[in-house]
């Protein structure tokens, strides 16, 4: 049960692997340049939420077209 | 000192998120009820529920040793995937790519697959019941505790957030025990788009703020990421239900 316990948990975060892939790349990516003083703190703000956003249509639009119609 | 309008996210966004948890909860723990008995039933949600006190009790004082923005960010980015991940079977599901969640059909599921399982019973104990109300209870409660953190700990506001937690969980429960059936007539896509859009604002909030940014507005921000998250997902159903519509 543990096991399982621990997939259902990890499943809470990771549902399809690319989105959450794009969220933890773009977070370390504006990390990095916010970090080491390259992108000013307006440019970080800007990057995550247009980013953020563009990872979820991306993903959607994956799905929607790979995905057979109301399987 | 947080606004009200932060107070009034925290607190909407808990009860919404928990409400779908515990609707989901109680329709499994419903069907052991019903097809083990109420003995394993109420015994292994109360297990789980001491369980949770015991995780509560054990990371709750953690929360006041780690510094706030190492915790925002940790927080935010598991918003994020939480919230975007919600969003994203929302939107699907709103598209009608993925099928509705049915608590009745759930229920009716459950219900089969318990009465036809082992009876497993060990010293007067049906195992398999209260296994079975102890994960879901446990899980969902799981999803319940980081949800109130998460939407709560970035402010201070954890005693909000778990307000709107424990209502949501004594409505649940409450109408429940008074119908003894899953609450199937719930809005539970709407419910779960609408926690989505919150969690994913949530979530780009805390993230940038951990890293310095010095968000336009402070706290109304996050009403500008509802906005933002909420226009991108109904562009995503209203560019793509129609074709799905098509194919189908």
């Amino acid at each position: 049960m543990i096991g399982a316990i621990v997939k259902e948990l990890i499943g809470l975060f990771v549902d399809d692997e690319l989105l959450a892939a794009a969220i933890l790349c773009v977070v370390a990516l504006v990390s990095v340049l916010t970090l080491s003083g390259v992108a000013p703190d307006w440019l970080a703000g800007l990057l995550l939420t247009l980013a953020l956003p563009a990872a979820l249509a991306a993903s959607v639009l994956r799905s929607a077209r790979r995905a057979a119609p109301r399987k | 000192m947080p606004n009200l309008t932060t107070i009034i996210s925290v607190a909407g966004a808990s009860f919404a998120a928990s409400f779908v948890e515990a609707v989901e909860a109680l329709t499994v723990v419903l069907a052991v009820g019903l097809a083990r008995g109420w003995r394993p039933a109420l015994s292994g949600a109360a297990a789980a529920l001491v369980a949770l006190a015991l995780i509560v009790a054990i990371l709750g004082p953690l929360m006041s040793v780690v510094p706030i923005r190492a915790l925002q960010f940790v927080v935010g980015v598991l918003l994020l995937m939480f919230g975007l991940r919600w969003l994203r079977k929302a939107i699907l599901r709103a598209i009608g790519i993925v099928a509705l969640h049915d608590e009745d059909a759930a229920f009716a599921r459950e219900t089969r697959e318990l009465s036809e399982a082992g009876r497993g019973v060990a010293h007067g104990f049906d195992w398999v019941g209260g296994a079975t109300a102890f994960k879901i209870v446990l899980m969902e409660g799981i999803e319940v505790v980081f949800i109130v953190i998460a939407v709560g700990a970035g402010r201070g506001l954890l005693g909000v957030a778990s307000a709107g937690a424990l209502a949501a969980c004594v409505v649940v429960a409450a109408v429940g025990a008074a119908i003894h059936r899953p609450l199937a007539r719930v809005p539970e896509n709407a419910l779960k788009f609408a926690v989505g859009v919150m969690l994913s604002a949530f979530g780009l909030f805390w993230t940038g703020e951990s890293l310095g940014v010095a968000w336009p507005g402070s706290d109304a921000a996050i009403l500008a990421f509802i906005a933002l998250f909420l226009a991108v997902a109904f562009g995503l159903v209203a560019l793509l239900k129609p074709r799905a519509a098509a194919l189908a």
